[in-house]
């Protein structure tokens, strides 16, 4: 099944990092004539829980095991107050342009766009399933988007010597109480936190996950980001990304409601001999 | 006193024999131990968690007693132009554009694969290029039809015959390869993949393709994988306009 990342441009470029046929989270939030039964506003987003998790996940608070997605994309790096990440001077420049660049109608092309691993925390804040899995010594995140793998290694303290840098880099866990704590670090500096933020390779991204009940009795499966990284930012900040339990995709679909994802049979997003990207 | 010994005593004679007869019980040292209950293999099955690889790659598939693949005419025809093709240009295998690689490519590619298994699935991540299969434990194949989007890999289900894991896949595009040689299949390929489970470290495979459009009778392959204890997957990336 083709899913092909297409063009990334303007104000469109975070409804177009979801051209895939399933219904998402925007669609379902949007206007929906063809779905009366999502009602309006809170009543649409309880609906839609309600549809997601027919059936809740385990009940042990540190089984994450099935799938979770972003109810409510959004792949910024604002922080929870709405305020903009501590930015040294460069990277606030940096990040401006590139704002200023799409605003203008120039192709915003990252490593995602380009078929590479979307890096963390941006492939945690993509709107697709992900699939946890708990194994001896390691949990997995199977990602729908681009079949992005994430091993995090629970029987150890700290990455192995010589540990080379990478795309979604070398991730440690380990058990705080109920929640799971993944540092990652060995980052290359090919990919962006966000759209349009940069980072290096001294970044260290931690990740805070546990599950939580809404106040209307589904499972959140809530993702506490902190960011350190003291060559783009003044000092580390954190940002909050919330899962929702995914049960129907586990009953309704094949390949355990992960849906083939590849981002190389068409991808459009290629830059020219010049480096520039243009939609083919 | 005694009481409390005699339930101690059959708690560990009850251990030692799960121990023994099913591999991914909790104990002590149990590497499972620390994967929450529910999700641990179902008792009885073999335990083929872990990194496998092949120990020599495979090429060119052969039936299970060394022949040629029974391919038709049409489709012999269309192996040969590959095959010269290949000669020609490597660049003519469709693994060059970074495309999925399908089934049972896969399964021979010259990387290592995890095994990640559980309660209700078994996943199989594979180094080349981070691609992975889910292959649930809990239903029958997919009915065959219009509605099955043709995939790259597929779509699999998978279930137990004593030490043996079989995995049953169907819905397949056309666009891939069944072994590096460039040997065709059509969308009506079928795949029958069995692991069965030799020892400690070591699997036994037997790959079964039916493909009416393609071959003129089911026929069957054999691989082996070992274990690769303590090798962790790299990250591997494959771009066909390699610009980073």
């Amino acid at each position: 099944m083709r899913r092909t990342l297409v063009l990334a441009a303007a104000a469109a470029s975070v409804a177009t990092m979801m051209a895939a046929p399933r219904p998402r989270a925007q669609e379902l939030g949007a206007q929906n004539p063809g779905r009366p039964e999502l009602g309006a506003g809170a009543d649409r987003q309880i609906a839609r829980r309600k549809a997601w998790e027919p059936t809740a996940p385990p009940s042990d608070p540190r089984d994450f095991t099935g799938i979770w997605e972003v109810p409510t994309p959004k792949i910024d790096l604002k922080q929870d107050d709405g305020s903009d990440p501590p930015f040294t001077p460069d990277e606030a420049k940096s990040t401006q342009r590139m704002i200023d660049a799409e605003k203008a109608g120039a192709v915003i092309t990252d490593a995602s766009t380009q078929c590479y691993p979307h890096g963390v925390p941006r492939l945690t804040m993509a709107p697709y399933p992900i699939r946890f899995v708990h194994q001896p010594g390691e949990i997995l995140m199977l990602h729908e988007v681009a079949h992005n793998v994430r091993i995090i290694y629970m029987d150890k303290k700290a990455p192995p010597k010589d540990t080379p840098m990478s795309f979604l880099g070398y991730s440690v866990g380990r058990w705080d109480g109920d929640t799971l704590v993944v540092e990652t670090t060995h980052l290359n500096d090919q990919t962006r936190l966000d759209m349009h933020t940069s980072h290096g390779p001294r970044a260290k991204i931690t990740e805070r996950f546990s599950k939580q009940k809404t106040a209307q009795g589904f499972t959140d499966l809530v993702d506490v980001i902190t960011v350190d990284d003291p060559d783009h930012f003044t000092r580390p900040f954190s940002v909050t990304r919330k899962f929702a339990f995914r049960g129907d995709l586990e009953a309704s679909l094949w390949t355990a409601g992960v849906t083939e994802y590849s981002c190389e049979e068409n991808n459009r997003n290629v830059p020219d001999a010049n480096g520039v990207v243009t939609a083919k | 006193m005694n009481t409390v010994l005699i339930a101690i005593a059959a708690t560990a004679l009850a251990s030692t024999a799960l121990a023994g007869a099913v591999s991914a019980a909790p104990a002590a040292s149990d590497p499972w131990a620390g994967v929450p209950a529910a999700e641990r293999p179902a008792a009885g099955t073999p335990d083929l968690s872990g990194v496998w690889a092949m120990p020599s790659p495979i090429r060119a598939l052969k039936t299970s007693d060394g022949k040629d693949p029974p391919l038709l005419p049409a489709a012999r025809a269309e192996y040969r132009k590959r095959l010269a093709a290949l000669k020609a240009n490597p660049k003519s295998d469709p693994v060059s554009n970074c495309w999925m690689q399908g089934v049972p490519r896969l399964v021979y590619a010259p990387y290592p694969v995890l095994i990640a298994q559980e309660k209700d699935r078994v996943n199989l991540v594979y180094e080349t290029n981070h691609t992975f299969r889910i292959v649930d434990l809990r239903r029958p194949l997919p009915k065959k039809g219009p509605d099955l989007d043709p995939q790259w890999l597929g779509y699999s289900v998978g279930h137990f015959e004593g030490k043996t894991l079989v995995v049953d896949s169907v819905g397949f595009n056309d666009k891939t390869w069944l072994d590096y040689s460039g040997l065709p299949h059509g969308e009506k390929l079928e795949v029958q993949e069995r692991y069965t489970l030799e020892g400690p470290g070591r699997i036994a495979g037997v790959v079964t393709i039916t493909d009416p459009d393609t071959f003129s009778r089911p026929w069957t392959t054999a691989f082996t994988l070992v274990k690769k204890p303590g090798y962790e997957l790299k990250e591997n990336v494959c771009v066909r306009d390699h610009r980073m």
